[in-house]
């Protein structure tokens, strides 16, 4: 994404600028005005619905408290240390990551190949094709959710079968009640609901790249696959930088599809972080309905942020500095 | 012998180009009918009758029409009640978004004031907290407005989750647009509303379309908050709960759950299929 | 271009905008403020009844005809939402005038917040002398003296083995008179369903349920059979129940009749019993694959029943109590305090008089025959139990079961200041303990019992001395009935 030009000290209004020393913060908020102004709808939209919630539930992280009335029951940091020392919080941890790690990568390589045999501009219909592989992300993840289900659930049988006649497994198989295929058929599922997206930033970013660069390289006598390694990707590494931190982000917070499919189950094999928060806010896990309990949900939702701000943060050094170094090395 | 290019070229060379061309299309177009599979599954599916359904298995096509599936939800889930719901409040949501992040964004990508840095900041950090466990605060505050069991709430709280995306999207779009517009509207005396209103905004349709879409497509498929804000009247669903509710009460009924799921998809994948040009295109140059 | 023509096309533009939002915003806030036409006297009424609708709704068209000036309107909530809604609805100080009690909170604390309306004025003691001796019970509906709600179910065997006939006869599961074999031990229940499951080739399998939707399904399963092996707790199917009253603890861990059932039921499942999309069928999914044969036996209750009456599928039977004896030697138990409230007036309605009316409809003992012969289930009002006069004989027999239900401890009877302990539920619970031993996730499966057991004592305890703290006399030993025959109706003495 283009950076901001700090170095702009443009005015907003059409009054003549003040003296050239430098302008009193008094005098600057007061001739930007306008900035503000314009600013506040969303500013308060963000800030009333966004951010102070965000505070207040921080608040609830340190009582006991079920939802009702107001919380009463000060607890201190009770809460934290019963969602660290709780193995299921850590199994989701571990689920949402494995979910992100592989689906992006996958998710990512296919958008890829789909974006380069689209974007030959010799082929017809790129337009109707772009759109029908975008489909399911207009969707909405709940509804597909159903419906994948009742595919599954009616006629998981067929597939399980067909497998089992080419011999790689023996009797049927319960997709989503099998602990050891339910994640990869979420995975499966994600990977195919959010495709869209990341097939058309691919298109975008391959439309900046000039054909120019590919018509030269093949009069040097690269091959496709040279001028894909050389070209391409080097190209693409600005927007693939925002692709895969936008993927990512994406994938850590998963909800719908897995509270739909599976509600975490069959015995928190398939729990994320967010199913496992939604169990702990709204009770009713496996079993009758449980007291929810709204301090253990935000402390664990809190303890979950942190983490994926430290994770992100890494990731952006990480390929930033990855970057610069293929950049220089490039010279 | 056509000459398609200067060099001269084999003839062979050219037909099994084509072929492979066509083969291409046949798998794009045999890969796009499996990728929307589940799709056509639930519409076939929601036109078989209910014997029907156990003995069609994974075939997506039905045997007889079934038309009544439908007319039976619609009318059973007062799906019309709903759908009337639904657009009002996608359209709020839309028009509130867009106003509130394309101002927002054109303020900071194109001016200077106090304090810009630590706003961005701010907005860039609450992009990762998660949202779930925050609904009660939301509830009280929308109680304490006096907008409890209204549309309009759904669509404030609706529409405040989009701002931070929204406004950077703008942002980053008003930051590629050339300043000597800017420049010389100022120079002809237009005022700083003049400027957002009668410019940057006309210039700035596919951001508006990308942006709006998104906002629709999002407050179309939303669910918790138009539940958790229409509680205590039930006129006020939306699809999205209406469909919900259906199906918590027709679960076996499997043939009318495919109906209602078509019901709360077609409508969107319409509207997305319709605009998707704008949409598309708007999305690419965000990330461009 | 002007200045002038600039701002004027600007100001018409934003004027055109403002004026779509004001008539949109017209559009939503008509919505808000709502149609108060015909909604004039309507009492508002929460349920989350989906297969007893038919009888909801019935019940309304007859009391509106008694009672021209009042209308109910209904709304049926999705059952898993129904706490956290009805707990929104009084935060936001608006709550149906009439709702069932969700099962979270406790009453107690429904009581104490302020959202129920006390009865007292309507509800006199002859009005209570309508239902049966010991009906109102300070802790369970009555609280501080005061009258809050009154029951609509009775006690029946809350969960039954149902069996296919046809499945049954198919694979020659018949007596020689022709009628099916119905499997009353754990070795029966085991052959029939290896019989099944070889004779039909993949067709139909022994056993199956539908574990989807997280509503402890297989926790049925663990106390349907350990009953009757002598675990007089069964499995807390319910919150707060399951308790072994004899020694005042959970018995997971060190009552044999547990691991003993939990490793058949592995058993059962290597050798292929169970539907293999079981643990990934929802719960309703599951009752029409029982329907169409595709398993000849499932474990549920009497809300099964309407649906199939409804399909018209009527062709099974029920067990209940299977053991490894020929004599169970642990029963279902009367719970007076769980079916002890129905419905309630909220405390801020503003027709409470008519409000108590529909509840007093709804709980009279003709609602109740009639929610008996629509297969509902059991009546609060015993004579209406009465098989006679139902056509569906899996119902008849159902209703003919309640006679074996027998009376039970209940320590809220002796000690009514329980009635605030609250326990956290402990995550795994049972159901989820049982699923991850079907699954194989747990593999050791006596330690996974015992710890639950020591968890859900350990909750309780926090939770009693909590209540304790207040003031109150309440302690663990209220949990204890060492006098207690399993095997014998108990009558519960209010502590001294």
């Amino acid at each position: 994404m283009s950076l901001l030009d700090t170095r702009e000290r443009k005015r907003a209004s059409p009054t003549p600028p003040r003296a050239a020393a430098h302008p009193g913060l008094g005098q600057r908020i007061r001739a930007a005005k306008w900035s503000y102004l314009y600013l506040a709808p969303m500013a308060v939209l963000l800030l009333a619905f966004v951010v102070y919630p965000i505070f207040a539930s921080f608040g609830y992280t340190f009582y006991r408290w079920n939802g009702i009335g107001a919380p009463g029951d000060y607890v201190g940091l009770a809460n934290f240390r019963q969602i660290l020392h709780d193995s299921i919080f850590w199994g989701a941890v571990g689920h949402t990551f494995v979910y992100a790690f592989v689906l992006v990568p996958v998710q990512l390589l296919l958008a890829l190949a789909l974006a380069l045999v689209l974007n030959n501009p010799k082929l017809k219909f790129a337009l109707f094709f772009r759109t029908v592989y975008f489909i399911p992300v207009v969707t909405s993840a709940a509804v597909v959710g159903v419906v994948i289900q009742l595919m599954l659930a009616n006629f998981g049988d067929s597939a399980g079968s067909l497998l089992a006649k080419t011999g790689m497994t023996n009797g049927h198989i319960d997709w989503l009640g099998n602990p050891h295929t339910a994640l990869a058929v979420i995975i499966a599922i994600g990977i195919w609901h959010t495709l869209g997206y990341n097939l058309v930033y691919f298109l975008a970013g391959l439309q900046t790249i000039p054909a120019e660069l590919y018509e030269a390289a093949k009069l040097d006598g690269c091959g496709p696959v040279q001028s894909f390694f050389r070209i391409t990707i080097p190209l693409l590494r600005q927007v693939g930088v925002v692709i895969v931190v936008l993927a990512f982000i994406g994938s850590f917070q998963v909800f719908d599809l897995v509270q739909v499919l599976t509600g975490g189950g069959p015995y928190f094999a398939t729990e994320v972080v967010n199913t496992y928060i939604y169990h702990l806010a709204f009770g009713g896990s496996a079993g009758a309905a449980a007291e929810p309990d709204i301090g253990l949900a935000s402390a664990a939702s809190f303890l979950y942020g942190l983490l994926l701000i430290v994770f992100s943060a890494l990731q952006v050094l990480a390929l930033r500095g990855f970057s610069r170094r293929r950049a220089a090395a490039d010279q | 012998m056509s000459t398609l290019s200067q060099r001269p070229r084999p003839r062979t060379r050219l037909s099994l180009r084509q072929g492979r061309r066509g083969l291409l299309y046949l798998a794009l177009l045999g890969g796009g009918l499996i990728w929307l599979y589940p799709f056509l599954w639930a519409l076939g599916s929601s036109l078989k009758s209910t014997d029907g359904f156990f003995s069609g298995g994974l075939n997506p096509i039905p045997s007889e029409f079934h038309w009544s599936n439908y007319s039976e939800a619609w009318t059973q889930a007062d799906f019309s009640r709903f759908f009337v719901n639904t657009v009002l409040f996608a359209t709020g949501t839309v028009i509130v978004t867009l106003l509130a992040t394309s101002m927002a964004g054109y303020v900071l990508a194109r001016t200077e004031f106090p304090g810009k840095k630590i706003w961005l900041g701010l907005v860039g950090v609450t992009l990762f907290l998660p949202h779930g466990y925050t609904i009660i605060p939301v509830f009280d505050l929308i109680q304490r407005l006096h907008l409890l069991n209204t549309l309009w709430s759904v669509v404030i709280v609706q529409s405040a989750g989009g701002m931070v995306f929204g406004t950077f999207l703008f942002m980053g779009y008003f930051t590629t647009i050339d300043r000597g517009l800017e420049d010389a509207a100022r120079v002809d005396g237009a005022s700083f509303h003049q400027i957002f209103w009668r410019i940057m905004l006309p210039l700035s349709g596919p951001m508006l379309a990308t942006v709006g879409l998104f906002a629709c497509i999002n407050a179309w498929n939303s669910f918790f908050i138009p539940l958790v804000f229409t509680l205590s009247r039930p006129e006020l669903h939306t699809l999205s709960v209406g469909m919900f509710n259906f199906i918590g009460q027709n679960s076996t009924a499997w043939t009318l759950v495919c109906a209602g799921s078509v019901i709360t998809l077609l409508p969107i994948v319409l509207i997305f299929i319709v605009l998707q040009r704008f949409f598309i295109n708007g999305l690419a140059g965000a990330v461009k | 271009m002007t200045s002038s023509n600039v701002s004027r096309r600007g100001l018409l533009r934003t004027a055109a905008l403002g004026a779509g939002t004001l008539a949109l915003g017209g559009g939503l806030s008509a919505c808000g403020s709502g149609s108060p036409s015909s909604a004039a006297d309507a009492l508002t009424y929460w349920d989350w009844y989906v297969t007893q609708a038919p009888w909801v709704d019935k019940e309304i068209e007859l009391f509106e005809k008694a009672h021209s000036d009042v209308s109910v309107k209904k709304t049926t909530q999705q059952n898993a939402k129904y706490p956290d809604l009805v707990a929104l609805a009084n935060r936001s100080g608006n709550p149906p005038d009439v709702f069932m009690i969700p099962q979270v909170p406790s009453v107690a604390e429904q009581v104490a917040k302020g959202w129920l309306h006390p009865l007292d004025e309507w509800a006199t003691p002859a009005w209570q002398a309508r239902f049966p001796e010991g009906t109102f019970l300070e802790g369970a509906n009555v609280f501080g003296g005061k009258v809050y709600s009154a029951p609509l179910k009775g006690s029946g065997p809350q969960l039954q083995l149902y069996v296919h006939h046809g499945v049954f006869k198919s694979a020659g599961l018949t007596n020689p008179d022709g009628s099916v074999k119905l499997p009353r031990t754990w070795d029966e229940v085991t052959s029939a369903a290896q019989t099944i499951t070889k004779k039909s080739g993949g067709k139909s399998y022994g056993f199956g349920f539908g574990n989807a939707d997280g509503i402890g399904v297989l926790a049925w399963w663990l106390d349907l059979f350990v009953r009757g092996a002598g675990a007089p707790g069964g499995a807390p199917t319910v919150p707060g129940t399951g308790m072994d009253y004899r020694v005042g603890k959970w018995t997971f861990g060190t009552d044999r009749a547990y691991a003993d059932f939990l490793e058949l039921f592995v058993e059962w499942k290597k050798r292929g019993f169970f539907h293999p999309n079981s643990v990934s069928l929802s719960d309703e999914a599951a009752r029409a694959f029982f329907e169409r044969g595709k398993f000849g036996m499932t474990v549920g209750g009497v809300w099964n029943q309407p649906e199939w009456t409804q399909h018209k599928f009527t062709d099974y039977s029920l067990v209940t109590l299977p053991s490894p004896t020929a004599t169970p030697k642990g029963y279902y138990y009367a719970d007076p305090v769980g079916n002890g409230t129905f419905a309630a007036v909220s405390a801020k309605s503003k027709k409470a008089h008519e409000a108590f009316q529909w509840l007093d409809a709804l709980t009279s003992p003709a609602a109740g025959r009639r929610w008996v012969e629509d297969l509902n289930g059991v009546s609060a009002h015993p004579a209406n139990n009465n098989p006679d006069g139902i056509d569906s004989k899996p119902f008849a027999a159902f209703i003919g079961m309640t006679e074996q239900v027998l009376r039970g401890p209940v320590p809220l009877v002796r000690n009514p200041e329980l009635a605030g302990v609250a326990p956290s539920v402990p995550k795994p619970d049972i159901s989820d303990v049982v699923t991850g031993v079907y699954t194989g996730q747990i593999k050791d499966v006596q330690g996974a019992l015992s710890s639950l057991a020591d968890k859900k004592y350990q909750l309780l305890s926090d939770a009693v001395a909590a209540v304790a703290k207040q003031g109150k006399k309440v302690s663990m030993s209220d949990y204890v009935f060492a006098d207690w025959d399993p095997t014998k109706p108990y009558t519960t003495k209010k502590k001294a």
